[in-house]
């Protein structure tokens, strides 16, 4: 199991479309996928999940991953996030 | 053999006609939507049923999506029917789902149901703005789950030509149901302005309401007859009966094409348009039949609380692109006027939301919401240049003019740095709704470009009374003296501006407003298509100094019942 922190950039924080391209993303691996946010755990691959968290803006999440593939999901999902999901500002 | 609607009998029902019309056909009764589901007890034995209903509901709600998407190929639509989708397989339903049936031993309907109450209930309590609108989206999924799951299929089954019968009908509803081939609407409960009502009357489909205990009393399937010129409803007829109901809608349907080759003015040559309230893209065909000269009143709030969520800018942009497509003439476009009675599923409740955040007000704090929206709106003024025209809901005091043309020139600044073009002379206006505004109408006219009175609203705020409250709905009357003034009121403003005034409401189709508003001078009126033909016809066919006149003796009557009775007098004589 790995675990790694990182930190919501999108201004908008974490909304319906980012979290469905995270959701999506995460699902694409193998690994179990969890999320930790102020005391709160939530499965990264359920959107309703994700949604509850309502990260905003500079939000600061824990990953964690458990599986076969946890290294190369980590990665993929933190680049996602650092790239603000390629979303372009609104 | 001719029916009187007097009172109810084992074969009539009494009811108020809303939407004038005869409609014959069987009848489909939809019982009140909302499932609220209680937790039956299963044995052990049952588990494996009810997590195979749930893996089977699931495919074939990922299916229909699937098949709803077909053809459609554009980002925003792929994006909306994707986000369903991920909602119908996320895992966490499912492991919520079967730990309820397993554990708890609980129907799988119920599970469902649980599950999602409880996420919804989770977002509701975030606070966060965030999901706001997805709540929405997550009731209706798991509506759908629900039905699915308990086998009653609720799929739209409709024979051609049925005639609903509800206690109560959202408009999004009553328009799936016209497309799918619906004809009449008979509702137990409703307002002649409910927004359902009014929708009624633009498809052109005859509509009933207070019509008690109808759907106890009537069954699905069974022929009824719809008559909605007597105000009422006949169950079970004989052949006798529908034969001359059936020889009698064959008359109706030739006088509806009203000739209007003569040319829209009075008389005596003054000029005036007649043009269409519109919200939906069903109801354009009844718009050109009509002949309509544009849209003087394009609803957008359809966009938000459809079947699909279509709040994105590209969404929006396809929408009123249909609209100016299908439709010619100019189209006025009104900024989402949310609140009030159209927006039922709010999460915040308000004392008195007809007095509350609505309208710009609403817009004004959420700028998101309204930025996409007038992104949306400039991009297609700036392909259909002199067509569109921009109109603000619910304005009470003149600064809220000042906040939004101030976003509307950043907006506009924004596109014309990207390279899309606009429309340098875009008209706006503002709907007079709330009385500040007709009082003081020279203010608020000289910070736009046209004024609009909405004439329902108008009619609310100035006699005190909820339009959607059956109890009170004889105090509802839009021809008031009262009202009458508050409009002449606006036009002396108007004129002084030197802006257009134009009335778009129920008012500006009945042939009482109709005649008054001309007699002050307003000589663009927007209305529901089907109220077009009588609106010509009494227009054309007498001067403008007629109007005049009655319009100057209206405004000093006392009452509403004055001013019928003065009208059949002066209809009589002016014929």
């Amino acid at each position: 199991m790995i675990k790694e922190k990182v930190t919501i950039k999108n201004s908008a924080g974490l909304h319906a479309r980012p979290s469905a391209q995270l959701v999506k993303l995460a699902s694409k691996f193998k690994s179990d996928f969890y999320i930790h946010s102020y005391g709160y755990r939530v499965n990264g691959k359920s959107i309703l999940g994700v949604m509850t968290l309502a990260a905003e803006s500079g939000a600061e999440l824990e990953l964690e991953l458990e599986g076969p593939d946890e290294e190369e999901a980590l990665k993929a999902i933190k680049e996602a996030i650092e790239n603000k999901f390629g979303m372009d500002e609104e | 053999m001719s029916f009187s609607f007097d009172e109810n009998t084992e074969t009539t029902i009494k009811a108020r006609s809303a939407a004038s019309g005869i409609s014959i056909g069987p009848a489909l009764v939809i019982k009140a939507g909302s499932h609220k589901i209680s937790p039956t007890a299963i044995t052990e034995s049952d588990i494996e049923a009810h997590k195979e209903k749930f893996c089977s509901a699931r495919a074939s709600l990922v299916q229909e999506l699937q098949k709803m998407s077909g053809g459609l190929q554009d980002k925003s639509t792929a994006e909306i029917i994707e986000a369903q989708q991920q909602i119908i397989e996320d895992p966490e339903i499912k492991r919520s789902v079967f730990e309820i049936v397993e554990k708890k031993l609980l129907s799988v309907d119920f599970a469902v149901y649980e599950t999602f109450s409880s996420f919804i209930e989770q977002l509701k309590e975030s606070g966060s703005e965030l999901f706001r609108q997805r709540i929405i989206d997550l009731e209706d999924i798991r509506d759908r789950y629900v039905s699915k799951v308990c086998d009653h299929a609720t799929e739209l089954k409709v024979p051609e030509g049925a005639i609903l019968v509800a206690s109560k009908i959202s408009p999004t509803e009553l328009v799936n149901y016209y497309e799918e081939g619906a004809g009449g609407l008979v509702l137990e409960k409703g307002g002649i302005t409910s927004h359902a009502v009014i929708i009624a009357k633009s498809l052109g489909i005859p509509c009933l309401i207070n019509a008690d205990k109808a759907t106890k009393v009537v069954s699905s399937n069974e022929m009824v007859i719809l008559d909605a010129d007597k105000g009422g409803l006949i169950l079970d007829p004989s052949d006798e009966v529908l034969k001359e109901y059936a020889e009698k809608l064959k008359g109706a349907q030739v006088s509806v094409k009203a000739d209007r080759a003569a040319g829209f003015e009075t008389k005596d040559g003054f000029p005036f348009k007649l043009m269409a309230n519109v919200e939906f893209e069903a109801e354009l065909p009844r718009v050109s039949e009509m002949k309509a000269q544009g849209i003087g009143l394009l609803r957008t709030e359809s966009l938000l609380f459809g079947k699909k969520l279509r709040k994105d800018v590209e969404d929006q942009e396809a929408f009123y692109t249909a609209m100016l497509e299908n439709s010619e003439g100019p189209v006025t476009i009104r900024l989402f006027d949310i609140g009030g009675d159209k927006n039922a599923r709010r999460p915040y409740k308000e004392a008195n939301p007809f007095l509350g955040w609505r309208g710009i007000r609403l817009l004004l704090d959420e700028k998101k919401l309204l930025r996409s929206q007038l992104k949306a709106i400039l991009t297609i003024a700036g392909k259909y240049p002199d067509r569109v025209k921009l109109l603000i809901p619910m304005i009470s005091v003149v600064e809220e003019i000042d906040q939004v043309r101030d976003e509307i020139e950043r907006m506009q600044g924004a596109l014309l740095s990207s390279g899309t073009p606009i429309d340098e002379n875009l008209p706006i206006g503002i709907m007079v709704e709330v009385p500040s505004v007709a009082l003081s109408a020279f203010h608020f006219a000289k910070k736009v470009d046209f004024l609009s009175i909405g004439s329902n609203d108008l009619t609310q705020y100035t006699l005190a009374v909820d339009r959607g409250n059956e109890k009170i709905h004889t105090l509802f009357q839009h021809y008031h003296p009262a009202v009458l003034k508050l409009i002449k009121m606006t036009v002396k403003g108007g004129e002084k501006a030197g802006v257009n005034v134009s009335v778009c409401g129920e008012l500006a189709g009945d042939e009482i407003g109709a005649a008054c508003l001309m007699g002050f001078g307003i000589n663009e009126l927007s209305m529901v298509p089907n109220s077009l033909p009588a609106i010509y016809d009494l227009l054309s066919s007498r001067n403008k100094n007629d109007f005049d006149e009655l319009a100057e003796k209206a405004v000093d009557l006392s009452s509403s019942e004055e001013l019928e009775q003065l009208f059949r007098e002066w209809k009589d004589q002016t014929a």
